[in-house]
């Protein structure tokens, strides 16, 4: 993490000039903590890159913000079934390829950019018999649905943007919708 | 144990042993404790005490590393116990692990159970419908099984000491078929399903009735509960964590806690029962042998009076061990039906639909319950081609969601600010009365032995075809009724589960007037072993459609007090 924090803030510093080829990263090591994954610590970062695209951060902090990353890789792990895991994993190793041919290196494109990449991504037909198109769609239709569970139930989220409670209250069981007062929460 | 001297049989001996300490085992214990008699309670698995022994309850989901979802290996390694609706990562350490405890199934049978001091009370639905002489009568009427023993006016009186104490919340409905019983104040049934309820007034008259569910959760009359330390439900819907309320009923935080204070109770934790001991001399059950849970030492306890409230199923495991020259076959088992007229609750169908009205409405705030259909079916008279009938759950709700479709900021602005509702969802499951038959029974396995050298169960239990035709008519008079109420997008389903999931398994120790062909007076004793009584649901004989545990905790009462009387 803090490697790849500092190598951004020197691409920064330099204006981009540093750029440290992808392969470099892919030479880490694999994270031993995702047994049924063999995930490594660049992996990781992109799909950092990847949840931040599907909520970014603003003046409500975004899903990395949270390490919403580490949770779609725990749940990937340990909740979703083998076949789906291998998909997961193939379509994490094939996703900078694949947004290099459509678009160009993932963590360089503008916002805009990356999110038609997810976007063209999630809209893969499910009759496409291709395995690298096979395993980027189910890679981000895993990380998007992940991405908003973790978000949504994350501390942050349920202590200082939409508070939980343990105790909802009285049922009423004819609530007008429009007596319902909601304050716009502004992403 | 031969070597025994004086003073440790001295110390082992009690007025009582009660064999079980969930639903039925800690009433029993709690009314025996209260009028004086010293009580052992064993119970196989390890001690719950309330409040301390809740890990959970009061985690908020962001502390659950995978927010309530159980994990493939959970699943992989407990395919039983996973397709039960509650076992989830909130409350797992309350079930019993597959592996921890095999069974053989002869047919496929989901054998659901609480090792655990509380037993299932802790994870209960909490429903709380009383029987009426429409269920009673059922078995003599309809010609199955053999006739109760007992009417509901013999029941009645000891349904209300149960509800008083244990709190139930619910509405006079004035239904002869569901009788009314101490009620603290109702939940509210929400627009669609008073609406509903309307409906059904119009279209079937007063011949069928939704109610809201009576439910074993305190909601008034918050004195006289202070005095066992437990406040009123806050509508968490977490209960199967153990309520830091107690705002709900179970063994936890209400009766045992009650029989403790007395100081008559002894609670054995980590004992599995072996089987009851029987003195041919004496001509009566003297004690209980226990294997030690952790140990594995076997050790004997002896009492007067014992009660098996071990759960329906452990109930007849143990009577089936408990052998003697007396009775080679199992305690009590002269007539050779101990273990058989096994029945339970057919939940295989279910029903939901949408409804388009109301769409100004939604609802807010919890409740722990919902809306009731007491049996409607053959109620008055044989009407259907199949016998007895159903009751059903019903409820409606209208959800807030986001629209998911997006992506960025538009999809993080539509999350934190969801602008979705859809129509009012709105369904139902069935639940059936099984009719009890010779061929569903439990034996004993004569080659596999437990952890603990006892034999494993061997559970040989199955739909007939008379659940497949009530499934069939449930569908079709729920998708009538939702028709009629202009409900839209119906949709039924039958899941296929197998029996055992219900959690209701009844039968086995079979109440009745004739020792020929029941195991149980109708005071809960052994026909031949009079000092040993049954209360839980292995002593049903019949199922009827109602959530048992309230008939349950009443029986246990009941003939706890018989015991009392003899004890004297």
């Amino acid at each position: 993490m803090h490697r790849r924090e500092a190598l951004k803030n020197l691409a920064i510093l330099t204006g981009g000039a540093v750029l440290v080829p992808s392969c470099n990263f892919e030479q880490d090591d694999i994270l031993a903590a995702y047994k049924n994954l063999k995930v490594t610590e660049s992996q990781r970062a992109l799909l950092s890159q990847v949840a931040d695209t599907i909520i970014p951060p603003g003046e409500i902090k975004g899903a990395s913000d949270l390490a919403v990353q580490d949770f779609i890789l725990v749940m990937v792990n340990d909740c979703v079934e083998a076949e789906r895991q291998a998909l997961f994993t193939s379509g994490l190793q094939a996703f900078k390829g694949y947004s290099r041919k459509i678009a160009g290196t993932f963590a360089t494109l503008e916002a805009v950019e990356k999110e038609k990449v997810i976007v063209q991504g999630l809209a893969i037909s499910h009759d496409s018999t291709d395995e690298t198109e096979k395993a980027i769609r189910a890679f981000l239709s895993l990380t998007k649905r992940f991405t908003i569970q973790g978000y949504m139930m994350s501390e942050y989220i349920m202590t200082q943007v939409k508070p939980y409670s343990l105790i909802p209250g009285e049922y009423n069981g004819a609530v007008l919708i429009s007596s319902i007062s909601n304050l716009k929460i502004n992403g | 144990m031969a070597n025994f001297n004086i003073d440790a049989a001295k110390e082992r001996t009690f007025q009582a042993i009660v064999i079980g300490s969930g639903m039925s085992g800690s009433w029993a214990a709690k009314e025996l404790c209260e009028h004086g008699v010293k009580t052992l309670v064993i119970e196989r698995g390890r001690d719950v005490k309330h409040l301390r022994d809740y890990p959970t309850t009061n985690m908020l989901p962001y502390e659950f590393e995978h927010r309530g979802q159980l994990t493939n290996q959970i699943q992989e390694e407990n395919p039983v116990v996973s397709r039960c609706y509650a076992f989830r990562e909130d409350a797992m350490h309350f079930f019993v692990k597959d592996k921890e405890h095999p069974y053989v199934q002869e047919k496929p049978f989901d054998w659901i159970r609480g090792y655990q001091v509380g037993g299932k009370s802790l994870l209960w639905a909490r429903q709380v419908q009383r029987w009426s002489d429409f269920d009673f009568e059922g078995p003599a009427r309809d010609g199955f099984a053999v006739d109760w023993p007992i009417r509901y006016s013999e029941i009645a009186p000891w349904y209300s000491h149960v509800e008083k104490f244990a709190g139930v919340s619910g509405n006079k409905d004035g239904l002869p078929h569901l009788p009314d019983g101490e009620f603290l104040p109702g939940f509210e049934l929400n627009i669609v399903e008073k609406y509903f309820q309307e409906q059904l007034k119009k279209h079937y008259g007063n011949s069928r009735h939704m109610i809201l569910a009576r439910c074993a959760h305190i909601t008034g009359n918050l004195e006289f509960y202070q005095q066992q330390g437990r406040a009123k439900c806050q509508s968490r819907n977490l209960c199967q964590r153990g309520c830091p309320f107690g705002g709900y009923f179970s063994a936890n935080a209400s009766t045992l806690p009650w029989a403790e204070r007395t100081g008559n109770m002894t609670l054995r934790t980590d004992a599995v029962v072996h089987s009851i001991l029987y003195d041919e001399q004496k001509g009566k059950a003297t004690g209980v042998r226990i294997v030690d849970a952790n140990t594995k030492q076997t050790e004997e306890y002896f009492a007067d009076v014992i009660f098996v409230n071990a759960a329906a199923l452990n109930t007849n495991l143990i009577l089936l061990n408990s052998t003697s020259n007396r009775f080679p076959n199992g305690l009590g088992n002269d007539n050779g039906l101990l273990g058989k007229y096994i029945a339970f609750h057919n939940y295989r169908a279910g029903i939901s639909a949408e409804y388009e009205g109301y769409s100004e409405y939604t609802t807010s705030g919890g409740r722990p319950t919902s809306g009731y259909f007491p049996r409607f079916r053959n109620l008055y008279k044989q009407e259907t081609d199949f016998l007895r009938g159903y009751a059903a759950g019903f409820s409606a709700g209208r959800y807030n969601y986001a629209d998911q479709s997006g992506i960025g900021m538009a999809l993080k602005e539509e999350l934190l600010n969801p602008s979705q509702y859809g129509n009012w969802s709105v369904g139902s499951h069935m639940m059936g009365e099984t009719i009890p038959k010779e061929t569903n029974y439990v034996t004993l396995s004569k080659d596999e032995k437990d952890a603990w050298g006892i034999p494993l169960l061997k559970v040989n239990v199955e739909y007939d075809d008379n659940d497949e035709k009530m499934i069939k008519d449930y569908q079709e008079q729920m998708t009538e009724m939702f028709e009629r109420a202009g409900f839209t997008n119906i949709r039924v389903r039958d899941d296929k589960r197998a029996p055992g999931l219900d959690i209701h398994e009844m039968g086995g120790v079979r109440m009745g007037k004739d020792p020929k062909t029941s195991l149980l007076n109708k005071n809960h004793q052994l026909h031949t072993c009079q000092n040993v009584y049954v209360t839980d649901g292995a002593c049903m004989t019949s199922t009827s459609t109602q959530n048992p545990s309230l008939t349950y905790m009443a029986f246990a009462v009941r003939a706890a007090h018989h015991a009392m009387k003899n004890l004297k």
